[in-house]
């Protein structure tokens, strides 16, 4: 029983990088139909400049996150107003390419600046937590899911109380109309990347803290995230929060099956996601375009 | 123009002196450059061990063309290495070890990173008659196939734990379980399989048998299952990336072993700046350590290997396994080509197969399949944040700290 409720809370904790990984994925795919492949490779470079600041100025991890987040804002809205904007139009296949080559472009300048060396943030209070009977709560894990979720918590706030984010949804929901309406679609579409850009840089932030980062540790991470957004359903930030805590709790208890059972936790969750797409193919609480 | 002309007039005249004097100076004389062809996974997921791989390379060259080359009849002839970048992808890795051999017509093939890529290149090798001597490819699986162009210098798989194995054997209070996690990949089921089997032929049980998908960054459950288990040692057969996340969930989920040893990861510097102090205590199995005492028959002194790395690579601390592995498969080529006293592929693949050298990196000598099972590994400790060799005792320069201290009291 004991292990049970520890799975759980494992699983939970787990699905808060998730949801960190998957907002911004999700923000972007929904409002500008962009699955955005070098996602994953956004995620590390936020990793990065955590690291950095920790390594170089002992800053504590958790601080750099609001400078992750800015710096991948800047960068986001660079890439999406220099270059993807120019395709925009184009059939899915186009910003498929184009955002792949962005991913290697991203990944081999990191490998210039860093080089391949695995690289991790570990503070002093890494590993220490609370232990409520046989169950142990890591307290960066906790926070980092508490982070994911205030993340979520900001980016509904944005988008449902603040005019830019209004905006946004009515770009998503049809740009002629948002246009005709006086929106600056090419400003619009920038500051929607940048801000997926500057969730994945916070998301970036925790993964330093949990596990070895290099250039090309992002990879996993745009898959999860399409079956994190996909499992909770495009279109609003609370289905990403769903999936992404599904998702991890999903993976914990695939991988605790006895034996080798763990090396099908991917085909778990990838077999419970074709699922999804049959039987609720808006996702679980997605909403139906 | 004139002043011109008597210029390359002057220049022709001296590079012709030059030229004979060189030809007809010295008793040796300088041969055909001997080229080899490798690929190496220099950007993608391996780039890290394939760097090192190619750091053990180029250390060779630099010594053995700073003799004048491998000496064939007293000819000297230079080595010159063409790497190409396979991107970490075994497949594309063939594919350039094809090119190699035809389009670029390298004499000799060095191995790849990893079991994956050296089991494809090994099959082009063959096919081409080629011998590849490799450094980084433990899995068994590679050796089994009845090649006879494949050589390998470094341990099989199946030798990389059962140092830990043999150590805590020696240790009291004799730990007596075993949780083993290991990745699907072909190598690390191999060094788990083999722990399986041997554990049990040296009083211990293995209490918990987990695989988990190679390359995993998510690896709670396993280490909540391992905590389950309350073995008394915690073994990990994967990658670097892996032994690194585990090891941070152990510290998270208060998974206290008295013995933590990874198959692969903690001999890297990388391990120790990744986790810092939660590195200490850490054993791995490890192919060299700069601290083994062997007495080579050529080439450099384990102590002038580490001076020479550190010269050409500064900053970068000692040396590790994967450095010396790389350039001990350049000395068993340039020992066999020596031997065979020709360039001829078959004649050197003979003579390989023949070789038995005493080497910094301890003895090279291959059984009939092509790996080298003479050589022993050793186990290291991280102690302090420094990498020590532990076992066996002839080699060992500190003691184990046995056992390690529970997470709360460090």
């Amino acid at each position: 029983m004991g292990n049970f409720a520890q799975l759980v809370i494992l699983g939970l904790l787990a699905g808060g990088v998730y949801v960190a990984v998957g907002v911004g994925f999700g923000l972007v795919w929904g409002v500008l139909n962009i699955v955005n492949l070098s996602h994953g490779a956004l995620v590390i470079v936020g990793a990065y400049i955590t690291w950095q600041l920790f390594t170089a100025f002992h800053l504590d991890p958790f601080l750099t996150l609001p400078v992750d987040a800015l710096i991948l804002f800047a960068l986001g809205y660079a890439i999406q107003r220099g270059v993807i904007n120019r395709v925009i139009r184009a059939p899915l296949l186009f910003t498929f390419l184009l955002t792949f080559g962005i991913n290697l472009i991203v990944i081999n300048v990191l490998l210039l600046l860093f080089k391949s060396d695995f690289r991790s943030v570990t503070p002093s209070y890494s590993g220490s937590g609370i232990e409520l009977g046989p169950v142990v709560v890591s307290y960066t894990r906790l926070a980092a899911l508490a982070v994911a979720i205030l993340l979520a918590a900001g980016l509904a706030f944005v988008l449902n109380r603040t005019r830019t984010g209004l905006a946004i949804q009515a770009v998503g929901a049809d740009r002629d109309a948002a246009q005709l309406v006086g929106i600056d679609l090419r400003h619009t579409y920038a500051l929607t990347f940048a801000i997926g850009a500057a969730c994945a840089g916070v998301a970036g932030g925790l993964i330093s803290l949990i596990q070895a980062v290099t250039p090309t540790a992002g990879e996993p991470y745009t898959l999860q995230a399409f079956v994190v957004v996909i499992l909770g359903g495009l279109g609003r930030v609370s289905a990403t929060v769903l999936g992404g805590l599904l998702f991890g709790l999903i993976e914990v208890f695939a991988q605790s099956i006895p034996g080798s059972g763990s090396v099908y936790a991917n085909a778990i969750a990838f077999g419970l996601l074709v699922l999804v797409l049959v039987v609720r193919p808006q996702g679980l609480i997605g909403r139906l375009r | 123009m004139r002043t011109r002309l008597v210029l390359f007039a002057l220049a022709a005249v001296v590079t012709f002196a030059c030229g004979g004097a060189s030809s007809g100076g010295g008793s040796t004389t300088t041969g055909d450059a001997i080229t080899f062809g490798a690929p190496l996974g220099l950007t993608g997921s391996l780039t890290k061990e394939s760097t090192l791989t190619q750091q053990g390379y180029d250390l060779w060259v630099d010594w053995v063309n700073k003799q004048g080359g491998i000496t064939i009849n007293g000819v000297k002839h230079p080595v010159k290495i063409i790497y190409h970048d396979d991107t970490s992808n075994s497949n594309q890795s063939a594919v350039l070890m094809q090119k190699l051999i035809t389009e670029e017509k390298v004499n000799f093939l060095l191995g790849p990173y990893g079991s994956a890529a050296t089991a494809t290149d090994a099959a082009i090798a063959e096919q081409n008659q080629v011998p590849m001597v490799e450094a980084n490819g433990a899995a068994q699986a590679i050796f089994n196939q009845g090649y006879k162009y494949t050589f390998g210098v470094l341990s099989p798989a199946n030798k990389y734990l059962q140092g830990v194995v043999d150590m805590a054997a020696t240790l009291s209070p004799k730990p007596t379980t075993i949780a083993m996690l290991s990745a699907d990949d072909n190598f690390s089921v191999e060094v788990a399989d083999s722990i399986n089997q041997y554990a049990p032929t040296k009083g211990f049980q293995v209490v918990l048998y987990k695989k988990y998908k190679s390359g995993a960054t998510n690896l709670v459950a396993e280490v909540q299952a391992a905590k389950a288990s309350n073995a008394d040692i915690l073994l990990n057969s994967g990658h670097l990336q892996e032994a690194i996340a585990i090891n941070k969930a152990a510290k998270e989920q208060k998974l206290n072993a008295k013995i933590a040893a990874y198959s692969v990861g903690p001999s890297t510097p990388d391990f120790i700046s990744a986790l810092g102090k939660d590195a200490d205590y850490v054993y791995d199995g490890s192919q060299w350590t700069p601290q083994v005492k062997y007495t080579p028959s050529f080439f450099l002194s384990v102590k002038d290997y580490v001076a020479a790395y550190k010269a050409k690579y500064p900053g970068q601390g000692d040396p590790d396994y994967h450095v010396a592995e790389s350039t001990a498969a350049c000395l068993a080529f340039q020992r066999a080509i020596e031997n065979a006293k020709s360039t001829d592929p078959k004649k050197v693949r003979d003579a390989l197969a023949k070789l038995d050298v005493m080497t910094f990196f301890g003895q090279i000598k291959f059984d009939s399949r092509g790996i080298n099972i003479y050589k022993p590994m050793v186990v290291e400790q991280i102690q302090a944040g420094v990498h020590h060799t532990v076992y066996p005792p002839s080699v060992a320069d500190v003691t184990a700290k046995f056992p390690t201290p529970s997470w709360d009291q460090r």
